[in-house]
């Protein structure tokens, strides 16, 4: 390629162009950091210095390299949750074998060591995802339950010796005073990357990520390259548990777990789109190491820590956006939109402007009665049949647990507060599994859940402080304020474009914010008598909130099955561009979709503050994952497009029934959640998609 | 800090870093810049201690002395890493600092140390032996109060135990400590066990799932690092009189201890489940003002004062013999022996009670709820 730019001049300029479009999400990453050192830089006391250097390098070292993996994963159309799991158990396993007594270690063999694990890890996930065709999500998500319970019985806390040779080594200098080792090791890691794009493999991981039944039809062997993609991504996940074992030296079971979510972060904040086929690894240890500098920088402005979160959250967005400034980007598309619509309203051309008059094709078509009695209505069993395939299996699994919980600890079955219990304990993850599930319908995520959870019940128990006449308008209020936080999320998502991960993200970090600044730290107030009594009080063997999820259940198995809207929604799963093709008004569309979510949780908020009796800061936080878990487990697509509410249902309580049935023996933890994650495993074995043709 | 930047700036952009010098001397001289670092601040228990730490640095006797600055890592002990280091490198004389980690800090706190910084640890530990902590002795949290219910259970009875967030040396601690004590009596059964996250809301899950196959009237005793306040409102619920509920050895909540009252004794504000009941009980807490007291070593610290590298708080114990209502709440009301708040001025019954330090006169009531000093 560059002997011919030599030659044309013309073509130099369009190469480059290309090279600028192909790579644009790592250029304004970088250059989005380059801006945050400056600011750096310019705001704190002295110029940057090499050590300023050295410590930022070795500071983003971690989640940079683990975030190298993720990318990987993310462009071959993956998703691997297993990622902090992985760090945490590298971590343990390096301390508690290396000797404390022998203070010299092998660095070559330890790295070895680490990455090995890694990859071990990374071949189990990709043996459930790529030959036996589970989804990514669900498989990675019960690795790491299983991985968590590994980790603790490695190491129940933290401790244990890693040698210090791995620290000096990891974190010292390639070149004295202008080249620090972190850097060194991210760059051979990313020549690697280079390396293997380059070849056939990395022509398929592309092609997968774009289309795995377009990769299929062209002879790539799509099972093995997304099997090597999960193992490599594990290496790169080992090699970050050795780098953080190296830079601690030491261990602690749960360090790796909060390095998840910043790791998609950094991820899509780099230019990577989720969904595969698009971006790259550099722009994501830009991406990891402009996620690192916001804490510089927050100290730097010596921002309070009640608006920390809210700092974070807004510099998430700007970087986001930064991201997505371009002719093609959706907001320029949207503002364009928006100008030809305001210059048809002009000339008076507007669809609604217009005339109704009837421009439908006259084609005489087949008349509704013919078709009647020649092909009758096809059996239930038919007409349902891909509904059955996927949300059975969620039930029959139910089943099993519940016959298991008999066995093992009785009264079960014929005990109804054994149901009784279930349904409450249920009740919330059901609330929340139609606004998630609708959100995962039309492919994206909410991960705001946690904190309009939280932030919901802290406003109503501050406003209805005991008082039942106070929940009149109290809840009015903090359903206002759900739609407004839903309303947010949708509009950053489908007008300006911002990925819905990125985007709910810093909505959660900045609703975290309001609630520590609203409550000063302390929630006052309490539930009032009434909802209490609601989420509480037997009505014979029932308690109240039961009934409710009997008539939640059927609502919305209506909305998602039996209206435009939610039509809609599989419709915009299914297909954006079809969808947007065929007239749905996509925007319109996903900001309600949030808007339901942020209902939802704030449902489960008041929910919550009711079973409790009072709102707690962080009462969401336990909701994340599991919301999302009971989705797919109910046999719904993570990309989009498919799922039933009624599935969802029976994910719930298939979770709930698996928790309370651990929840009454003695097992230890880190037992329980091995078993969990191999429960979660084995029921959706069933969900298995089918060979590709 | 800020405008003390700006004039440095402006000072050196005129040329005239002599006197820039000069000025940053004089600062440094008037104010030493101490540093707070706070992990998770999401949740009652580190909100309040965020409060305590502020009183004290606003407290008429620091003051003139501290220019204190917060900042949050997080759950992620990679950033408070991270933010160890910029804290470092932007001139601190101290670090206070809530430890995700006891061990991942570890290098960064040395290098600290290295360059004259002392580093305070609260409520958690560092195991770095160049820093200071400041906590309870968690063993002793844990067998003491294993030892009041086996006590109050004459040696017999099934418990169910709800232990902290797994992985946690204090979790660790406290439970095998527990259990030792418990191993020691073979008529004790622990029944059901769950993880309780320190949170009052997972509590009342994790024991509603125990609770779906079991029934109260085969439980005897109750063990829980949280959430004896839910487990007796649970009970009440359940259709208990006040005068039945079980022995519960556990955290050091308002609500909880408000609860250990003799029922019908007058309280303002209170409502139940928030309400006396007399409830046997045992209040144990990692106390909120670890931090404050921290802050207040740090500084003699830098004075020079000779500071022991650790420093074991006494376990705040407080038992239906000892439980006192507190009528303001102000430091001396404390020091004579009171322990626990109206819910008219402490509203959140899963707030912490164990605010009362001998060597903290500078907080009181408020500085847990708002921040502010006494005078």
């Amino acid at each position: 390629m560059s002997r011919a730019a030599i030659s044309s001049p013309v073509s130099t300029g369009f190469g480059l162009r290309r090279a600028l479009t192909r790579h644009r999400g790592a250029l304004i990453a970088a250059a989005v950091l380059a801006i945050l050192l400056f600011i750096v830089d310019w705001i704190s006391a002295g110029p940057l210095t090499y050590f300023d250097v050295s410590f930022l390098s070795s500071g983003g070292a971690t989640s940079a390299l683990a975030a190298i993996g993720q990318t990987i994963v993310i462009l071959s159309g993956g998703f691997d949750l297993s990622a902090g799991a992985v760090i945490s158990l590298v971590n343990v396993v390096l301390a508690s074998s290396m000797d404390p007594m022998a203070p010299g270690a092998s660095i070559l063999l330890w790295t070895a060591v680490g990455i090995g694990v890694g990859m071990a890890v990374g071949a189990f996930n990709g043996f459930f995802i790529a030959v036996l065709r589970m989804q990514p999500i669900v498989v990675t998500l019960s690795t790491m339950f299983i991985l968590q319970g590994v980790t603790l019985l490695v190491m129940d806390k933290p401790g244990g010796f890693v040698s210090p040779d791995l620290g000096t080594f990891y974190l010292g200098d390639a070149i004295t005073g202008w080249l620090p080792m972190p850097l060194v090791v991210i760059g051979v890691v990313l020549l690697a990357w280079f390396w293997l794009k380059g070849t056939r493999f990395g022509t398929a991981l592309y092609a997968v990520g774009s289309d795995p039944d377009s990769a299929a039809a062209v002879g790539i062997n799509v099972v093995l390259v997304r099997l090597a993609v999960y193992v490599i991504a594990g290496g790169c996940y080992g090699l970050a548990g050795v780098f953080i074992s190296a830079q601690t030296g030491s261990a602690d079971p749960l360090v790796g777990n909060p390095l998840l979510l910043s790791m998609f972060a950094a991820v899509v904040v780099g230019g990577t789109r989720l969904g595969g086929g698009q971006g790259g690894p550099v722009g994501t240890v830009f991406g990891a190491y402009i996620l690192m500098m916001v804490v510089n920088i927050l100290l730097v402005l010596n921002v309070s820590a009640y608006y920390s979160t809210i700092a974070e959250g807004t510099i998430l967005v700007l970087a986001a956006l930064a991201g997505s400034l371009s002719h093609a980007s959706v907001l320029a598309v949207q503002l364009r939109a928006a100008r030809a619509r305001v210059a048809a309203w002009r000339a008076g051309i507007l669809p609604s402007q217009l005339e109704p008059i009837d421009r439908r094709l006259k084609i005489a078509g087949p008349s509704q009665g013919q078709r009647g009695p020649a092909s009758p209505r096809p059996a239930f069993r038919l007409r349902n049949a891909e509904i059955l395939r996927y949300a059975l299996p969620a039930y029959v699994c139910l089943l099993i647990i519940v016959v298991v919980t008999q066995v093992w600890l009785g009264r079960a079955i014929l005990n109804p507060g054994y149901w009784n219990s279930l349904l409450v304990l249920s009740s919330f993850l059901a609330v929340l599994a139609l606004g998630q599930g609708t959100v995962i319908l039309t492919g994206g995520l909410d991960l705001s859940v946690p904190w309009t959870i939280g932030i919901s019940g802290i406003i109503l128990a501050g406003m209805v402080n005991g008082s039942d006449t106070a929940l009149l308008y109290a809840l009015p209020v903090v359903l206002a304020m759900a739609c407004a936080i839903g309303f947010a999320n949708g509009f950053g998502i489908a007008y300006l474009g911002i990925s819905p991960i990125v985007m709910t993200l810093a909505t959660n970090g900045i609703l975290q914010g309001f609630a520590l600044v609203y409550s000063q730290g302390t929630p006052a107030g309490f539930s009032s008598p009434m909802l209490r009594w609601f989420m509480t009080a037997r009505l014979g063997f029932v308690t109240p909130v039961v009934l409710l999820l009997v008539v939640f259940v059927a609502g919305a198995v209506l909305l998602l099955g039996h209206t435009p809207f939610g039509r809609r929604v599989y419709g915009i799963g299914n297909g954006l561009r079809a969808a947007r093709l065929s007239g749905i008004g996509v925007e319109r569309t996903l900001i309600l979709v949030y808007m339901l979510s942020a209902v939802c949780a704030a449902v489960v908020g008041i929910m919550l503050t009711g079973f409790s009796g009072q709102a707690s800061l962080g009462m969401g936080d336990d909701y994340l994952l599991p919301s999302i878990a009971v989705v797919v487990v109910g046999g719904a697509l993570i990309t989009g497009g498919r799922g039933h509410y009624l599935g969802m249902l029976g994910g719930v309580l298939l979770l709930t029934a698996l928790q309370m049935l651990l929840a009454g023996t003695t097992l230890p933890y880190a037992t329980r959640a091995i078993l969990y994650g191999l429960v979660v495993l084995g029921a959706v074995m069933a969900l298995r998609e089918r060979r590709l043709q | 800090m800020g405008i003390g930047l700006k004039v440095r700036r402006l000072a050196l952009l005129a040329g005239m870093a002599v006197c820039a010098v000069g000025l940053s001397a004089a600062e440094a001289a008037e104010k030493h810049k101490i540093f707070l670092s706070m992990s998770y601040i999401g949740n009652d228990w580190q909100a309040e201690a965020a409060n305590m730490v502020k009183a004290m640095a606003a407290h008429k006797s620091l003051a003139d002395k501290v220019d204190l600055q917060v900042q949050v890592a997080g759950p992620n002990a990679q950033r408070q890493i991270q933010q160890i280091n910029a804290m470092v490198q932007s001139g601190a004389e101290a670090i206070v600092v809530y430890p995700i980690s006891p061990t991942a800090l570890n290098q960064v706190v040395k290098n600290a140390c290295d360059k004259g910084v002392k580093v305070f640890a609260y409520d958690a530990e560092i195991t770095e032996p160049c820093a200071y902590n400041v906590h309870i002795d968690q063993l002793e949290a844990g067998r003491v109060t294993a030892e009041w219910l086996v006590k109050k259970l004459n040696g017999k009875g099934n418990i169910i135990a709800i232990t902290g967030v797994p992985g946690t040396s204090v979790d660790d601690q406290r439970t095998k400590a527990a259990k030792e004590v418990f191993a020691k009596y073979p008529d004790i059964k622990i029944v059901g066990e769950a993880v309780g996250m320190w949170s009052q809301a997972v509590a009342r899950t994790e024991l509603s799932k125990i609770l779906a196959t079991r029934s109260w009237n085969d439980i005897n005793g109750l063990w829980m690092q949280v959430g004896c306040f839910t487990a007796n409102s649970m009970q009440l619920e359940a259709g208990k009189k006040a005068s039945e509920l079980l022995p519960c050895a556990g955290e050091g909540s308002n609500g909880g201890r408000i609860q250990m009252l003799p029922a019908g004794t007058e309280v303002e504000g209170a409502a139940p489940p928030y309400a006396p009941a007399g409830a046997q009980r045992i209040s144990y807490a990692s106390p909120p003002y670890s931090g404050a007291l921290a802050l207040k070593l740090a500084v003699e610290a830098i004075e020079g004062k000779e500071v022991p590298k650790t420093t074991i708080l006494p376990l705040p114990v407080v038992t239906n013999e000892t439980i006192k209502l507190c009528n303001e709440g102000t430091w001396a009301e404390m020091k004579a022996g009171c322990n626990v708040f109206k819910p008219s001025l402490v509203s959140n019954p899963g707030w912490f009670a164990s605010i009362f330090s001998d060597q903290t006169p500078e907080i009181g009531l408020n500085a847990a709820l708002v921040g502010q000093p006494e005078n």
